[in-house]
């Protein structure tokens, strides 16, 4: 389970903004102590932080700076401020990404996941029920056959595999969908996934999405 | 100045010299003075009075055709004190000390205001900052509670960002002072987010977004074409056709000396009585009345930002069928070299 460490002087956010992270999967931590924000930043050993540039004492950007000099986990800047400034000077200090508030928490938890995914570095070869995820190539193998799924039809299929065993809803895969720049409407969502359906039932697995009825689907 | 119009203006002393020149004459005629010295009084009178008003026109001429010359060149007119050399007569003076007395007058009055509008402007950042930590906060309690009211209370949400987001960016777009930087922005990146930020309102009247050539990158500041290209999706999803499913179509084109992005709907197009006016402050048109409720506001600020950017906008349409807005950015030689 990863650990997440939130950096966020809002009380009423913090609170949220770690039951959001705690319903999704992760370990939610939050910094309280503002005057000593740099050692308790480092002493956490969080594998991710999620960071508010408008904190008391050492702001966001200064504190990035410091902790970069010693550590360097991946750090998303999350801030109500619009300026490109802001942006460009929390990158040039090593943010690896910067997400402007009000949020959609959904986009929110991809962007997570996606800087996770990137920190962890190593291509694993992810399965499901026997089947090899090969992402670079876009397809699915049980070893013999192959079957290559569309780009709208692999993320789907990854966002519900990095959720695997609960309820993904229609809105969130269109999120998922729409952040990589494929702006399908709710029939093509449709088709993708019984396309999908069909496809992972060629390779052996039936019955692999199951649809929940007025909440979404679910993984087997 | 012009002669005949100066000695219009001396016309009193003319009359009191020529009065006096009769009076002269009659206690001269009446002292019996020879009449070789009544002209040589004459003349010498003739002489003094036209050396006198020569010099008096030249040296007032010289002075306020000056004054008139860099009049009609300055573009800031009340800057002309600071173009003058004080001048040598008296009358003269008193109006170039005037002029100084009102202008630091006008300057400190104008400071003024200025430090007014700037208090106001910084609190209005100020106050859009604090108010997206409710609405943020907000969101991810609608979130985390999510049941059927969950995504009614996020489409309330987003309205009231995108009218938060509004002020803040008329706010930075009457400004003077720079707070946008220009660098390389991609396309694609910005249009995702825009598209992402309206994800919902988009599929609840089921539009279509298709978009073509977006791998070009221009010289922009992101966040603000971010908000400008929002402007005009709302306006895109707010003006539809009913029964026509709505297609927004997003595509750059580039030109040896710009980049173009075209921003084109299938909505309702715009009459072509208000298509020159709908940039203007304010403007509401034939659309903002009858259709939803319009402030005027939008599209103004968009050309606003626009030309403190140094892009230019262009709206075409035909009503009933589309409209194609049309962003130029500039390239710029100089960043592409480095």
């Amino acid at each position: 389970m990863s650990k997440i460490y939130i950096v966020e002087d809002d009380r009423s956010i913090r609170e949220e903004l770690a039951e959001l992270l705690r319903n999704s999967g992760y370990e939610a931590e939050c910094l309280m102590d503002f005057a000593n924000s740099r050692a308790e930043v480092l002493s956490a050993k969080a594998d991710l932080i999620l960071m508010d540039i408008n904190i008391p004492n050492l702001n966001g950007e200064q504190l990035l700076k410091e902790i970069r000099k010693e550590t360097d986990t991946p750090v998303i800047m999350v801030t109500s401020r619009t300026f490109e400034t802001d942006e460009v000077l929390s990158m040039s200090y090593g943010a690896d990404d910067y997400i402007t508030k009000p949020y959609n928490p959904t986009i929110l938890l991809l962007r997570i996941s996606a800087v996770l995914k990137r920190s962890a570095a190593t291509a694993s070869v992810q399965t499901y029920n026997g089947l090899q995820v090969n992402d670079a190539k876009g397809s699915l193998s049980d070893g013999g056959r192959e079957m290559t799924l569309t780009k709208n039809e692999m993320i789907i299929f990854r966002f519900m595999l990095d959720r695997k065993g609960s309820i993904v809803t229609r809105d969130e895969l269109m999120t998922a969908l729409w952040d990589n720049d494929e702006f399908v409407n709710d029939n093509a969502l449709t088709v993708n996934i019984s396309r999908l359906r069909s496809k992972l039932a060629e390779l052996g697995c039936e019955e692999a999405v199951e649809t929940r009825k007025k909440q979404g689907y679910i993984l087997r | 100045m012009k002669l005949w119009d100066y000695l219009k203006d001396r016309l009193w002393f003319f009359f009191i010299a020529a009065v006096s020149l009769g009076l002269m004459l009659l206690f001269l005629t009446a002292f019996r003075v020879s009449g070789q010295l009544t002209a040589t009084i004459c003349v010498i009178f003739g002489f003094f009075l036209i050396a006198e008003e020569t010099a008096g026109f030249l040296r007032k001429k010289r002075f306020y055709d000056d004054m008139q010359g860099k009049l009609d060149g300055l573009d800031k007119k009340y800057l002309i004190h600071e173009m003058l050399k004080k001048p040598s007569f008296l009358d003269g003076q008193i109006l170039f000390d005037a002029l100084c007395e009102a202008n630091k007058s006008m300057c400190e009055n104008v400071a003024e205001y200025k430090r007014t509008a700037d208090d106001f402007r910084e609190f209005i950042e100020m106050w859009v900052h604090e108010i997206k930590l409710p609405v943020a906060s907000l969101q991810l309690m609608a979130h985390n509670h999510s049941d059927e009211l969950g995504e009614k209370f996020q489409e309330q949400l987003r309205r009231i960002d995108g009218y938060t987001d509004q002020v803040l960016y008329y706010a930075r777009s009457e400004n003077a002072e720079k707070d946008y930087i220009i660098k390389e922005t991609p396309l694609r990146r910005t249009v995702a987010n825009v598209a992402l930020k309206n994800r919902e309102s988009a599929q609840l009247c089921g539009a279509f977004i298709e978009t073509e050539g977006l791998d070009l990158s221009v010289m922009t500041d992101g966040k603000w074409l971010e908000f400008m290209l929002g402007q005009l999706m709302a306006n895109s999803l707010k003006y539809t056709v009913e029964g026509r499913e709505p297609v927004i179509r997003i595509s750059a084109e580039e030109l040896p000396d710009r980049v173009l992005l075209h921003f084109r709907d299938n909505g309702t197009g715009i009459p072509e009585a208000d298509l020159p006016r709908i940039f203007d402050k304010s403007f509401t048109g034939e659309n903002g009345r009858s259709y939803a409720k319009s402030t005027g506001m939008g599209l103004y600020i968009v050309r606003s930002l626009c030309e403190r950017l140094g892009h230019s906008i262009t709206a075409s349409s035909v009503k009933g069928e589309y409209t194609e807005f049309t962003i130029a950015f500039a390239k710029n030689q100089f960043y592409k070299m480095i």
